[in-house]
C-alpha cells in the first residue's frame, strides 16, 4: 500500500510539472544546449498540446540539432507523423528538406519547394533552395533564390551570404553582401569546403567563430576540415571543446573517436611524402605504397607539367568506416579513397586499406592512382577545378596506368546509357553533388572518364592540360568546352552520347539474351554439365566482356575447362579473365598455379604480382610468389615479397625469415642473410635447412659470431 | 620453457609410444554439409597415412551410429596400452541446449557425458580431443580430465553456426608452417594455433562477424583459454597441449633410437637449453651481447646436429 501511495505522488509531482512546461521555456532550454531538459519539455508540451503541430514540428527541428544518430531518426519520424495529420505542413516539409539536405540527397529541393508552396513566407526553405543552387555550382539559378529570401526578408544573413559566396568564390574580395555575421561567414565556408578550397573554408570558419565563439556547429565544421587536411592536434582541440560544450553530433563524435585511433597508426617520411598506415599492416604494405607514391608523382609531375612543392600524405584505413568518418565525419561512405589539397597545408589522400575491403572488392593502386591526379589537378587550378572534370580525369587516369585498372561497365551503367540518362556537360557536377540517386554518381564517374578519354583521344593530353589552365582562371565548363574543342557544349553532348551509345551498343542490344546464358551456364555449372558450360560460355562471355564480378562466364569456362582437362583452354580463359580487369585474387591465383604446373614461371609470377596491387594481405601468396622469383633469379622481387611476409607478424616466422635469408643470399648481401638466419633460428633452433645455411654462410666458424648488428646493404 | 623443454626432450629420448588416431565426421544434414564434413575427415586421415601413421592405429569414421562408435571404442579400449596416446576428433554439428552437449549422429546423438565414458574407458597415458563443431565449448565441462586435452572450435556452447575449424585443423596436420619451432613434428599446440589464426583470417578476409572462437583446455579443471599461459608458469594450461605431438613430419626419430649419438644428443640438448635461457635474458641484455652469443650457441648447435645427421 505504501508503495501504491508513493506512486500516486509522484504522478501528481509530474503531472504538475508537465502543465507547467511553456514552449518558451522548452526553447530556453534547448538553447541553453540542456537537450535532456529540452526533449522532456518539448514531450510534455505536445503530449499536453497535441493539435500544435508546430510544436511536434520544433521538437524536430531540436533532434536535428543535436544530431545524433537516433535523433536524426526521431527528427524524421516526428516530421512525418506531422505530415500523416497535416499532408502540407511547412515546417515538417522544411525539416524533411533541410535533413535531405545535410546528406546532399537529391530529393532535398522538392520538399523545400513544396515547403515553400505551403507557405510562400518560409524563409529558410527560400535560404535552402539558394543553398542548393549554389551547391550545385549553378550561380545564377543561387542568385535568384537567394533574391527571393531576401525578398521574403531583407536582413537575411543566410541570402546575403549566398550572394557573397557567389562573389568570393569567383574570386571578387569585396563584396556588397559580406554579411557581416557569424551565421553568414559559416554559410560561406560551407561552399568554399564544397568546392575543395579547405584553406578558405577553414578561413570563413575561423572568422565565423572569432564573431561568436559559441556557434559551435561552426567549430565543429572547422576541426573537420583540420583533419581532413591531417591538422590533428587543433582538430582535436576544436572537437574536444565542442564536445564539452553540448555539440555531440554525430561527425563530432565519430572525429574524435578517430582521432583517439590514431595512436595506432605509423607514419612513414619519404621527401615530399608522408605514408600513415596502421602499425598491424604498415610492415607489409609499406614497400608497396612507397614505391607506388614515388612512382606515380614522377608520372605526373610529367605528364602535367608541374613540380609538387608541398607535402602529400597518404593515409590507408584497415576500417571502412574509419575512413569514411576520415573523409565525411560519417560512416557509410561509398567511395574508396578522398583527397584533400590545401595551399597552407599540402594534400592528404585518404583511402581504404586494401584489407578494408573484400578480397577483389577493391584495386588499391588504381585508387592510388586516381586519388593523386585530384592532387595534380586541383593543385594546378588551385581548387578551381569543376568536380566532374578532376572526376573524369581521375578515372581516364586509372586505365591510362594500365588498362586492366579502373572499374568496368557495370549493369547499372548499362541501363542508365540505354535509358539515356547522361547528363550534358555543363550540368556534370550535379551528378557528383545532388546525385537523384546513388546510380548517379556512379553513372557520372563513368560519363566523366569517358569525357576525358574522349578528349585525350581526339584533341590530345594537351587539350586537358588547357583546359586545366583555363578552370584555373575561372572559366566555366561551357566556355572551356567552346574555346579547347571548338564545339557547342550540346554538340560536344551529342558526340559523346554517340560514343557511349556506339561502344556498349552490342552489350545494351543482347543484355537480356546476355542474362539468361549466364543462368544457364551457372545452372550448368551447378549440374558439372561441363559441356553445355563450354557451349554457352563464349558467346555469353563476348556478349559483355567487361562483366568480371561474381558469376563470371571466364571463370565458369575455365572450371569447365579444367574439368574436362583442357588445361590450355583452362589458361586462356583465365588471362582473357586477368587482362579484361577481373581482379579476384584466388582466380588469379589459379591461373598462377596453372601456369606453374605448365612451366610459365615468368607469367605465373607476373599473374601473382598483379595480387600484390588489388589484395597484398595474404602471406601465402607472397611466399609463392618469392619463391618463383627466387627460381627465376630475381632477388630484389624475391626480397620484396619475403619482406612483406616478415613485416606481416607470420604465423610461421623461423620459415619467413629463413626464406629472406635465401633471398638476401641469391643478391649477394651476406650479412643481412645471417641476420635473417638468425632470426630464423631463434624462432626454431632445430631449424635444419637454416642451420645449414647458416653454417655455409660462416664458413662453420664461430667467428661469424661477431656478425654485424642488423645493417642495412 | 627450460622445464618444458626437458618434458620434450624426455618424451623424445624415450621408446615411442604409439598414438591411435580417431576422426568422426558426423551429420551434415545437408548434401553440402556432409561433403565438408567428409572432405575434412578425409583430409586428416589422409596426412596421419602420409605422416607413417600405421593403419592399425588410424581409425577414421565417416557418419557413423552412436552404436558403431560404441563399438568401436569399446574395441580401443581393449587395444590400446596405459603408455600410448590417443587423439580423436569430432568433426559436424554440435548443439546445447544449457545442460548438455550432444554431438550429432546419424539416429541418436552422442552427448558429452556418454563421450567422456568411452573416452575414459581407453586406458591411454594421454588424450588429445578436438572436437570441431559447434557448440563445442559446451562439451569441456564433460570432457576434461587430467592428462587430456579438451580442444573446442567455440569458446562456449552458445556458438550455434557450424564452424570451420576442423577444415584448418585438417589443414595444420600436413602444413610445414604449421610446424613453427621446426622439430618436424606439429604439437597440439602449435597445430591449434594454426587452426585458430587461420579460422580468424577467414572471417576476417570475408568481413563476416567471427562466430566461432577456439579454445583448450589441458589441466582437467579448466573452462578453457584461447592462448596458453606462460609456459614457465606452473600447473598452467598449454603444458600438455605444447608437449602432445599430434603427427610428425621428418625422421626426427630415427637419430634418438641410435646409442652412438648419445653423446652428441646430450649436447644438443645443453645447448637448447642454453639457448632457451639467453632468450629469456635477452630483455636485460645488451643487445650485441646477446646477439654474439645467440649467433655463437646456434652456429655450434648447427653443427652439432650436422653430426647428428651424418
Amino acid at each position: 500500500m505504501k508503495l501504491v501511495a508513493r506512486l500516486g505522488l509522484l504522478a501528481l509531482v509530474v503531472q504538475l510539472a508537465v502543465s507547467a512546461q511553456t514552449l518558451e521555456r522548452a526553447e530556453d532550454l534547448w538553447r541553453a544546449r540542456d537537450f535532456t531538459s529540452a526533449n522532456l519539455a518539448f514531450r510534455a508540451l505536445v503530449a499536453q498540446h497535441p493539435e500544435h503541430l508546430e510544436y511536434k514540428v520544433l521538437w524536430g527541428r531540436m533532434f536535428m540539432d543535436h544530431g545524433d544518430q537516433d535523433d536524426v531518426g526521431n527528427a524524421s519520424d516526428i516530421f512525418k507523423e506531422v505530415l500523416q495529420v497535416d499532408k502540407n505542413n511547412a515546417g515538417a516539409l522544411l525539416g524533411l528538406a533541410l535533413m535531405a539536405a545535410d546528406v546532399y540527397d537529391g530529393g532535398a529541393e522538392k520538399l523545400a519547394r513544396a515547403a515553400i508552396e505551403a507557405d510562400p513566407k518560409l524563409l529558410e526553405a527560400q535560404e535552402l533552395l539558394a543553398r542548393l543552387g549554389l551547391e550545385d555550382n549553378n550561380d545564377s539559378k543561387a542568385t535568384a533564390e537567394a533574391r527571393k529570401a531576401l525578398a521574403i526578408d531583407p536582413h537575411s544573413v543566410v541570402a546575403k551570404a549566398i550572394l557573397a559566396s557567389i562573389d568570393w568564390l569567383n574570386g571578387k574580395a569585396e563584396t556588397s553582401w559580406d554579411p557581416h555575421a557569424a551565421l553568414g561567414y559559416s554559410t560561406a565556408a560551407h561552399f568554399f569546403m564544397l568546392n575543395r578550397r579547405y584553406d578558405e573554408a577553414i578561413q570563413y570558419y575561423r572568422k565565423a567563430i572569432d564573431l561568436d565563439p559559441n556557434l559551435w556547429k561552426a567549430r565543429s565544421e572547422l576541426g573537420i576540415n583540420l583533419m581532413r587536411l591531417g591538422q590533428t592536434d587543433e582538430a582535436m582541440q576544436q572537437l574536444a571543446d565542442c564536445f564539452h560544450h553540448g555539440q555531440q553530433d554525430m561527425a563530432t563524435k565519430n572525429v574524435l573517436k578517430l582521432l583517439d585511433k590514431y595512436v595506432n597508426f605509423v607514419a612513414t617520411k619519404s621527401n615530399l611524402t608522408v605514408l600513415k598506415l596502421n602499425k598491424n599492416e604498415a610492415g607489409l604494405l609499406r614497400p608497396y605504397f612507397q614505391a607506388e607514391i614515388d612512382r606515380v608523382i614522377a608520372t605526373y609531375e610529367k605528364k602535367y607539367k608541374i613540380k609538387l612543392d608541398r607535402p602529400v600524405q597518404v593515409e590507408a584505413y584497415p576500417n571502412h568506416d574509419d575512413f569514411a568518418v576520415r573523409t565525411l565525419g560519417l560512416p557509410g561512405l561509398g567511395a574508396l579513397g578522398v583527397t584533400f589539397t590545401s595551399r597552407t597545408y599540402g594534400s592528404t589522400i585518404a583511402l581504404d586499406s586494401p584489407s578494408g575491403r573484400k578480397p577483389g572488392a577493391f584495386h588499391w593502386d588504381s585508387t592510388l592512382w586516381h586519388e593523386m591526379s585530384h592532387v595534380f589537378t586541383l593543385t594546378i587550378t588551385n581548387s578551381l577545378v569543376p568536380r566532374w572534370f578532376t572526376e573524369g580525369i581521375a578515372v581516364h587516369e586509372e586505365t591510362a596506368a594500365n588498362p586492366e585498372w579502373g572499374d568496368r561497365i557495370t549493369p547499372e551503367i548499362l541501363m542508365a546509357v540505354k535509358e539515356r540518362q547522361l547528363l550534358p556537360v555543363a550540368d556534370l557536377d550535379r551528378g557528383f553533388v545532388h546525385p537523384v540517386n546513388p546510380v548517379q554518381v556512379i553513372v557520372s564517374y563513368y560519363q566523366a572518364g569517358r569525357i576525358c578519354d574522349f578528349i585525350t583521344e581526339k584533341w590530345g593530353w594537351d587539350t586537358i592540360l588547357s583546359m586545366l589552365h583555363d578552370f584555373a582562371s575561372q572559366t566555366d565548363t561551357a566556355t572551356v568546352i567552346r574555346k579547347e574543342l571548338g564545339i557547342e557544349p550540346a554538340d560536344f553532348d551529342n558526340q559523346i552520347r554517340s560514343l557511349i551509345e556506339a561502344e556498349n551498343k552490342n552489350t545494351i542490344e543482347h543484355f537480356d539474351q546476355w542474362r539468361a546464358s549466364l543462368k544457364q551456364i551457372a545452372a550448368a555449372d551447378k549440374a558439372k554439365d561441363y559441356d553445355t558450360v563450354i557451349k554457352l560460355g563464349s558467346a555469353a562471355r563476348d556478349l559483355y566482356p567487361d562483366y568480371v564480378e561474381d558469376g563470371n562466364v571466364y571463370e565458369f569456362l575455365a572450371n569447365a575447362y579444367l574439368a574436362k582437362n583442357d588445361k590450355p583452354a583452362a589458361i586462356a580463359e583465365l588471362e582473357r579473365y586477368m587482362k579484361i580487369g577481373g581482379r579476384n585474387p584466388d582466380t588469379l591465383n589459379r591461373l598462377a598455379t596453372q601456369l606453374t604446373a605448365a612451366g610459365n614461371r615468368q607469367e605465373a609470377a607476373a599473374s601473382l604480382d598483379r595480387i600484390n596491387y588489388i589484395y597484398p594481405m595474404d602471406d601465402g601468396t607472397h611466399t609463392k610468389l618469392g619463391a618463383l622469383w627466387l627460381d627465376l633469379q630475381n632477388a630484389p622481387g624475391a626480397i620484396r615479397e619475403f619482406q612483406a611476409v616478415v613485416g606481416h607478424n607470420p604465423a610461421d616466422p623461423a620459415q619467413a625469415h629463413y626464406d629472406l635469408a635465401r633471398a638476401y643470399h641469391l643478391n649477394h648481401q651476406d650479412s643481412l642473410a645471417i641476420d635473417e638466419l638468425l632470426s630464423s633460428l631463434e624462432a626454431a633452433p632445430g631449424f635444419r635447412a637454416a642451420q645449414k645455411l647458416l653454417l655455409e654462410l660462416s664458413g662453420g666458424e664461430n667467428e661469424t659470431a661477431a656478425a654485424p648488428l642488423k645493417k642495412r646493404e | 620453457m627450460t622445464r618444458l623443454l626437458a618434458l620434450l626432450l624426455l618424451a623424445a629420448l624415450a621408446a615411442p609410444a604409439a598414438t591411435f588416431y580417431v576422426t568422426i565426421s558426423g551429420l551434415g544434414g545437408e548434401p553440402d554439409y556432409d561433403q565438408r564434413f567428409r572432405m575434412w575427415a578425409q583430409d586428416i586421415d589422409s596426412s596421419l597415412r602420409k605422416a607413417g601413421t600405421a593403419d592399425p592405429d588410424i581409425l577414421t569414421l565417416i557418419a557413423p551410429t552412436r552404436e558403431q562408435i560404441r563399438t568401436h571404442f569399446a574395441s580401443l579400449a581393449s587395444t590400446v596400452k596405459a603408455t600410448d596416446n590417443l587423439v580423436v576428433v569430432l568433426i559436424g554439428h554440435g548443439t546445447f541446449d544449457g545442460l548438455d552437449y550432444k554431438f550429432n549422429l546419424p539416429g541418436p546423438d552422442l552427448n558429452g557425458a556418454e563421450l567422456a565414458t568411452l573416452l575414459d574407458r581407453v586406458p591411454s597415458a594421454r588424450q588429445l580431443v578436438v572436437v570441431a563443431t559447434s557448440c563445442s565449448g559446451g562439451s569441456i565441462e564433460f570432457l576434461r580430465k587430467p592428462n587430456r586435452i579438451v580442444i573446442a572450435a567455440t569458446k562456449t556452447g552458445t556458438e550455434k553456426n557450424a564452424t570451420i575449424f576442423a577444415r584448418y585443423w585438417a589443414e595444420a596436420l600436413r602444413d610445414p608452417s604449421a610446424d613453427v619451432d621446426k622439430n618436424e613434428s606439429v604439437s597440439a599446440l602449435e597445430a591449434f594455433r594454426y587452426a585458430q589464426r587461420k579460422t580468424k583470417e577467414f572471417f576476417d578476409t570475408q568481413k563476416r562477424l567471427a562466430t566461432e572462437h577456439s579454445i583448450f583446455e589441458d589441466t582437467g579443471k579448466g573452462a578453457g583459454v584461447a592462448a596458453a599461459a606462460a609456459p614457465d608458469a606452473d600447473n598452467a594450461e598449454g603444458r600438455l597441449t605444447a608437449s602432445f605431438t599430434v603427427v610428425r613430419l621428418g625422421a626426427n626419430v630415427t637419430a634418438s633410437k641410435d646409442p652412438a649419438k648419445k653423446a652428441l644428443l646430450e649436447k644438443k640438448e645443453e645447448l637448447e637449453q642454453a639457448i632457451d635461457q639467453l632468450k629469456y635474458e635477452k630483455a636485460s641484455m645488451n643487445a650485441e651481447d646477446y646477439k654474439k652469443q645467440l649467433t655463437r650457441l646456434l652456429l655450434e648447435l648447427a653443427k652439432t646436429q650436422e653430426e647428428i645427421d651424418k
